[in-house]
């Protein structure tokens, strides 16, 4: 069975346990063990990112020494998580300086990096180390043609040249896993624009605007739900639709990608923690 | 502004603003923008409000507006998308470029308060959601068979603040 370390973020364990639930299921569910990461810290994204670069090389390049001391390369959950360890990878393989400067930090630790783990955000994890035929053949309860929106994440994404998960521009992914479950993947207008998620902390407002243009985009388009792979993802787009201007408008559920993919494989709704999200999803499980 | 006026007069855009930037990490492409517009064609939070056009900051760098751009909040505004950069057919990584802005911004006491409260939370708990974390989720992370110890590391954050925030981002 192939091992991953976990590195869940901040916002993730708090705000959507769910969704570290069901991927730690449906990894299992594919062959993918899952070992938690302990005595970690933030990735550093966007706040300590902003004012100190060198002191989010450190957050970051400390996560990937953890790693490196466990044997296993990483599973990140977040995009904003995802992006920050891969940005760091990137510079410290190849700025020397900096990396003896973060060295110097983890050494009283015992910790060093030395570059020899690899980070993974899930998407790449299923397409890599499981692949479409696997999950195919994996697939016990298939949905009956639910339409559906993939909203992949703008960190999870961009920039493509360091990431490595999918075309920045035409991402297919989540559309092809979803297509493999049975549902038909819905294309939409602004399909790889952001969701607003990382304006939230900064100007509510702006963020709650540019959510909901990705929203009625989505509407437009005439579906059944929409897909994420991302925590931060998820609860914007959930959020949004509680917002000011919502009344009266039929919110539109949002699943993460391992709750939707989790039940086709005939785990449970509960132990996805489907009964979590606020929006309940309740007709599309029915098109099963 | 004299500065400001001669770069514009000249067609010039390399003011020593720019060249400050052009020296950050992240900031070494800016005098490659052509001034096209594509970003701000691409930009979300450009679509949504009228204050933000990141064009315009690029070419404010340019022409060598330092004050203007260091005290603004605008710098502040971009979510990194990376929308614009996949867009810009110069290569110019705007994300960069506005974080190489604000680190000069923090170090001259320039820092939104949205983002100064964030920062002092990181860095006093090593991540960013000590305090939301309540019983009730520690029970729904428990019902779902997840480990309701969160067990985030302090003592690192605690030594980079010691090291890189001497103060300025700090109560
Ligand atoms: S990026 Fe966000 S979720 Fe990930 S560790 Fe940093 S603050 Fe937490
Ligand atoms: S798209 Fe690129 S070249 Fe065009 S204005 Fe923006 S940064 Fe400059
Ligand atoms: S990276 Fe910043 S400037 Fe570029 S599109 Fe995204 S929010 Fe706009």
């Amino acid at each position: 069975m192939k091992e991953f370390a976990l590195y869940a973020g901040c916002t993730t364990p708090v705000r959507l346990p769910a969704y570290e639930a069901s991927v730690t299921k449906v990894l299992e569910k594919l062959g993918v063990k899952l070992i938690p990461m302990k005595d970690v810290n933030c990735c550093g994204a966007q706040y300590i990112e902003s004012v100190s670069h060198t002191a989010f090389a450190a957050m970051s390049g400390r996560i990937l020494a953890i790693a490196e001391s466990m044997g296993r390369d990483i599973l990140a959950i977040c995009g904003a998580c995802s992006g920050s360890l891969k940005i760091v990878k990137h510079e410290l393989d190849n700025d020397e300086k900096l990396r003896a400067e973060v060295n110097a930090l983890l050494e009283d630790e015992g910790l060093k990096y030395t570059g020899t783990v690899e980070v993974k955000h899930l998407l790449q994890v299923f397409r890599e180390d499981i692949g479409y035929d696997a999950i195919k053949a994996a697939i016990v309860k298939p949905y009956n043609g639910v339409r559906l929106a993939a909203h992949y994440g703008c960190h999870v994404l961009r920039p493509p040249e360091i990431v490595h998960v999918d075309d920045p521009e035409n991402p297919t992914i989540i559309d092809r896993i979803v297509e493999i479950a049975g549902g038909v993947a819905v294309d939409y207008t602004g399909k790889t624009r952001c969701c607003g998620g990382p304006m939230l902390g900064i100007d509510e407002e702006l963020a709650g605007k540019i959510g909901t243009d990705k929203i009625d985009n989505i509407r437009a388009a005439n579906v059944d739900g929409i897909i994420t792979a991302c925590g931060f993802c998820d609860i914007q787009l959930t959020q949004v639709q509680f917002g000011d201007g919502t009344e009266g408008k039929e919110r539109i559920p949002v699943l993460q990608l391992t709750q939707f993919l989790g039940t086709a494989l005939g785990i449970d709704a509960e132990a996805l923690g489907i009964s979590l999200n606020k929006i309940s999803p309740e007709h599309i499980l029915a098109m099963q | 502004m004299d500065e400001a006026k001669t770069a514009a007069n000249t067609h010039v855009p390399s003011s020593s603003f720019a060249k400050e930037i052009e020296a950050e990490p992240g900031g070494e492409d800016i005098a490659k923008c052509i001034q096209c517009g594509m970003c701000t064609a691409s930009c979300m939070v450009a679509s949504v409000t009228d204050k933000y056009r990141p064009r315009k900051l690029i070419q404010m760098i340019l022409l060598g507006l330092r004050e203007e751009v260091l005290s603004s909040d605008l710098p502040w505004l971009c979510m990194t998308c990376r929308m614009c950069e996949e867009r810009c057919q110069e290569d110019v990584n705007l994300a960069e470029i506005f974080h190489a802005v604000r680190e000069i911004a923090a170090r001259e006491g320039h820092i939104p308060p949205a983002f100064k409260n964030a920062i002092d939370v990181v860095l006093k708990d090593g991540w960013m959601l000590e305090d939301a974390y309540s019983d009730f989720i520690e029970d729904d992370r428990d019902d779902l068979g997840l480990d309701t110890e969160l067990s985030w590391n302090k003592k690192f954050v605690a030594k980079l603040k010691k090291k890189y925030f001497k103060g300025e981002s700090t109560k």
